[in-house]
């Protein structure tokens, strides 16, 4: 059984595609952060939980991958090619474990991004986080169970931004759209990602999405300046 | 009917009207840009001077409130958080 499905000349692009995508995700959590700390509105407070948890997933993987592409000690024994095809026993289990956690992480995070428990922790929660644990077990199995659930959350989110954006008309949000629908279909091409190519092409339609979410990130810093100093030339 | 004003836009609110009459601006004049009322505005100048958010200057015998540094930097902050927020329609 494959524990990565990357093809061994992309190996390490991908880790810095996981550098990167934790990077702008921390910095959602460290600007949702900052949001709260002056608006103190709840809402903000479990989105950047959210992209938090997202970010802890992305860390998991990074941390994992580290040692399975770089560790020498087992890279000079077993080799990459061997690495890919995880015939890796003796560290099975720390791969797993780091895999699933990265599963787990990233599949509430987008739950508590797409329905935050504002009020108190429902059955209706509850019941969801056991499922997401059991899609985040069956994953280990069965990979694009995690892909597939990715992408069902990934669908009721960008329907509830969709609505905003039809309320608002906001141009950031509209990115947001573009960025999040951009990750929806690189969860589509991941679930056929044993084919190697197509693994490759999903990790860079992520990689384009997350440059989205950065270039949205940089609106916002930016348009609060510009406005800023639009008054001060009045 | 227009939502009530919370503390942080009220706050935004008046730094926002001082930066527009070009960062000084007479108590009285504030007082009506800022839609509040004697006893309000009383309230919010005293946290904003603690907070150095704005300070008392005078200039040819007119007392006038002036913006500080640390008071853009904050509206500037608010700006960004508010488009933030407005962004994912929170």
């Amino acid at each position: 059984m494959k524990i990565v499905f990357t093809p061994d000349w992309f190996l390490g692009q991908d880790f810095l595609i996981e550098i990167f995508s934790f990077m702008i995700l921390f910095l959602f959590f460290f600007f949702s952060i900052k949001s709260y700390k002056l608006s103190k509105n709840k809402k903000v407070l479990y989105l950047g939980i959210g992209f938090l948890l997202i970010a802890i997933g992305e860390l998991s993987t990074i941390l994992t991958k580290l040692v399975l592409y770089y560790d020498t000690t087992i890279t000079q024994n077993i080799g990459q090619i061997v690495i890919t095809y995880a015939v890796v026993k003796s560290v099975d289990i720390f791969y797993h474990l780091g895999f699933f956690l990265h599963k787990f992480f990233t599949l509430f995070g987008l739950y508590i991004i797409y329905r935050p428990p504002l009020k108190r922790i429902s059955g209706d929660f509850v019941l969801t986080t056991y499922f997401i644990i059991i899609s985040a077990l069956l994953s280990q199995s069965f990979y694009y169970v995690y892909h597939i659930t990715a992408l069902i959350f990934l669908f009721l989110i960008i329907n509830n931004y969709c609505k905003i954006y039809k309320k608002s008309k906001l141009a950031n949000t509209k990115i947001l759209l573009i960025a999040l629908s951009l990750l929806a279909i690189s969860q589509i091409i991941f679930i056929l990602s044993k084919l190697s190519q197509l693994y490759v092409i999903a990790q860079n339609i992520q990689l384009i999405s997350y440059i989205t979410l950065l270039v949205l990130i940089m609106r916002i810093s930016k348009n609060g300046k510009k406005k800023e100093q639009n008054r001060d030339n009045i | 009917m227009e939502r009530k004003r919370n503390r942080i836009e009220i706050i935004y609110d008046i730094l926002r009207v001082i930066q527009d009459k070009g960062g000084k601006i007479k108590k009285t004049h504030l007082m009506y840009k800022a839609n509040l009322s004697h006893n309000q505005m009383k309230l919010y100048l005293n946290e904003l001077y603690k907070k150095g958010l704005i300070e008392n200057i005078s200039s040819s015998s007119k007392y006038l409130i002036q913006i500080t540094k640390k008071g853009r930097d904050f509206s500037e902050k608010y700006v960004q958080v508010r488009e933030f927020e407005r962004t994912f329609g929170l």
